[in-house]
């Protein structure tokens, strides 16, 4: 019964997000005006942003999930919270190439270390790509879990102060020449970026569901052979 | 919290270093070894990237050095399997935390005492001496957090198989807002530039990062000790 | 209010990766009482003892120790139980003394209990000698000295004859027979433990032995 639940509870993201998708691409390419300044190039902002917040918001599960496995010991919050870290670094390597396409763009080189955005993204990247390390040296069980969630945890300390440390040590040192467009959107340019999002999120929501409906299959065999070999 | 068992805690760290000598002396032939790497990777002669250059440096060598500290903590307690008799004590498991917090941290400024001087003697001899109390208040602020964040990812790698390139792994993304900070700090320090009141705002940062990451420290410890 | 069993495991279990160390186990302890848990290598007695000493967390399964279920209440559990393990739990590069005075600030006893207890378990002349430098036996004295030092009501040994010399089990008779203690030992051994009058508990596989 929870089972068909679930399958048609990710259909319905996959099909929403699908809807989404092709509205965004449509609204993106074919209806939002473009960018003063930037010409049509500046239309990637309606991809980069999106997915960036998505990421963000992903991780930011993610580590709400750890904190209540390391609370309550439920041991389905374990893959709740590795689920969506799992996905935040999928979403957040294209933060990176979305990114590094549009510095190339507007400013001409694949990566700028005078962008605050990129470079407090790159460090946070980099935690999660070292979450997934730990996650993958330690055997699975309840020792993984918890582990998982205390680093889970400590990257919710990181990330406000690596937005504030890349902001203070710039400063003085190399003022800001670039600030993020598009900070005065107009009403069509709100409406798209609002859509655009809104297919990430989605995106990112069939996509977990997806998974979780995989990885707990996985688990009930893992379950049942352990089983038959019992019984063998 | 119980301040004589933290006290007998360090002690214990204490006392283990000081006859067993595994852990400083190692710092700090490490850091020695990594200044003269340094000097000689960015130019024997003419020090290319001038102080900048000098003092990132110095950064990247104490994060280093910190990690080859690291790596050892909670060695004796997995070698010699004593921490099933800490473990069955009637203290807060932060308590082993915070005790190596400390005992790290000491680690770290015995080994700066002999480091710093060294290091402005190879990079920076021709220039005059830095702000002392700046430099120092930077210097024990950035141990401070290395120490807090360190002990508790250290008691997590330690009963990993893979601790010794994992712990590096696990740390390194931390440290990165303490180095862009640190740097800084130090950088002004060196006459004749002076931040002013810059300096005040990003000593401020490594005390908040302190603090962020001795709370998560001592929140998270025990999820890491219990099996 | 108190239950009158010292220990109580129903259906108690440890997994380990893949395999249970202990399977479902069921064990009442009165207050007083010796057990002696006796069973082949590998038959959990070691996991269990550890469970009891709150080091290990049950995985599934209720355990109660001196009335405190674990591992909710392990704080309280503490104070009532001295845990001797299969290792001496000695830091080698600290003397006799030195170990036991980080135990007696953990336990908050006071210091003097430090040389009362080296004294009782015959260690009082090699009191500035490092673990290092003591004998398997010595070092079985060392962590009988380090159980007594805060008078728990409820003991766990592991192996605790292992190395033991003729004075040492001397030594072990007189701890084991203060009364009023309640005493679970894990041992290969278990008749030279039968003058104290303990039951035998035999387990394998994780379980008690039919």
């Amino acid at each position: 019964m929870t089972h068909t639940a679930r399958l048609d509870r990710a259909t319905a993201a996959t099909l929403a997000a699908a809807a989404l998708m092709a509205a965004a691409v449509a609204l993106i390419f074919f209806y939002v005006p473009s960018d003063v300044d930037q010409g049509y190039s500046q239309r990637i902002f309606y991809f980069h942003v999106p997915i960036a917040l998505t990421t963000y918001t992903l991780f930011a599960w993610g580590a709400v999930n750890a904190a209540r496995y390391l609370w309550t010991g439920r041991e389905d919050l374990d893959l709740k919270s590795y689920v969506p870290m799992h996905l935040g670094v999928i979403f957040g390597s294209l933060t990176l190439v979305t990114g590094s396409i549009w510095a190339h763009i507007s400013w001409g080189t694949w990566w700028d270390w005078g962008s605050r955005e990129l470079n407090t993204f790159l460090i946070i990247f980099l935690f999660y790509c070292a979450y997934f390390m730990l996650r993958f040296s330690v055997e699975p069980g309840a020792r993984r879990s918890r582990y998982s969630a205390v680093y889970a945890l400590l990257g919710v300390g990181l990330i406000p102060l690596s937005v504030l440390a890349v902001r203070i040590a710039q400063d003085a040192l190399h003022p800001v020449v670039f600030r993020s467009n598009g900070v005065n959107m107009d009403g069509s340019m709100f409406f798209t970026f609002c859509v655009a999002l809104a297919a990430m999120l989605s995106l990112a929501l069939s996509m977990y569901l997806v998974e979780m409906r995989g990885k707990r299959l996985d688990e009930r065999l893992a379950q049942l052979r352990r089983l038959a070999r019992e019984a063998a | 919290m119980s301040a004589r068992a933290l006290r007998a805690l360090v002690r214990k760290d204490l006392l283990v270093e000081l006859r067993g000598r595994e852990v400083v002396p190692s710092m700090a032939v490490f850091v020695g070894a990594a200044f003269v790497l340094f000097r000689f990777g960015l130019g024997g002669t003419d020090l290319a990237g001038g102080t900048r250059a000098a003092t990132g440096m110095l950064w990247v060598a104490i994060v280093f050095t910190a990690l080859v500290g690291l790596s050892r903590s909670f060695a004796h307690e997995r070698e010699g399997r004593t921490w099933d008799g800490l473990l069955a004590a009637p203290v807060d498991r932060a308590l082993f935390w915070a005790a190596r917090t400390c005992s790290t941290f000491l680690f770290l400024a015995a080994v700066q005492a002999v480091a710093l001087p060294a290091f402005w003697l190879f990079f920076l001899q021709e220039h005059a001496g830095p702000s002392y109390p700046v430099l120092i208040a930077a210097v024990l602020l950035a141990d401070v957090g290395i120490a807090c964040l360190g002990s508790l990812l250290a008691g997590l790698a330690s009963s990993l198989r893979a601790r010794e390139v994992l712990l590096p792994a696990l740390y390194l993304p931390f440290s990165i807002p303490l180095v862009l900070t640190a740097v800084r700090v130090t950088t002004d320090t060196i006459p004749p530039q002076t931040g002013g009141f810059d300096t005040l705002g990003r000593l401020g940062f490594l005390a908040l990062y302190d603090t962020v990451f001795a709370l998560l420290g001592w929140a998270l410890f025990e999820y890491v000790v219990e099996d | 209010m108190r239950s009158p069993e010292a220990i109580v495991c129903a259906g108690l279990g440890r997994r380990f990766g893949e395999r249970d160390a202990l399977a479902g186990l069921d064990l009442a302890v009165q207050v007083g009482e010796t057990v002696l848990v006796t069973g082949p290598n590998g038959a959990g007695k070691t996991t269990l003892l550890r469970i009891l000493a709150t080091v290990l967390r049950p995985s599934f399964g209720r355990v109660a120790v001196a009335g405190h279920e674990l591992p909710a209440r392990a704080a309280d559990v503490r104070r009532e139980v001295g845990y001797a393990g299969h290792d001496p739990l000695a830091y080698p590069d600290l003397t006799a003394s030195e170990n036991l005075e980080l135990y007696a600030a953990l336990y908050a006893v006071p210091e003097a209990r430090v040389a009362e207890e080296l004294d009782r378990v015959g260690l009082d002349g090699r009191r500035g000698d490092r673990a290092a430098e003591l004998s398997r036996g010595m070092l079985q004295r060392l962590a009988l000295a380090r159980v007594g030092l805060h008078r728990p009501s409820i003991v766990l040994l592991d192996e605790p004859t292992a190395g033991l010399d003729a004075d040492g089990r001397d030594v072990l008779r007189r701890f084991l027979a203060e009364p009023g203690r309640t005493v679970v030992v894990a041992t290969h051994e278990p008749e030279w433990f039968g003058s104290l009058g303990g039951r035998v508990v035999a387990m394998t596989s994780g379980r008690l032995a039919a």
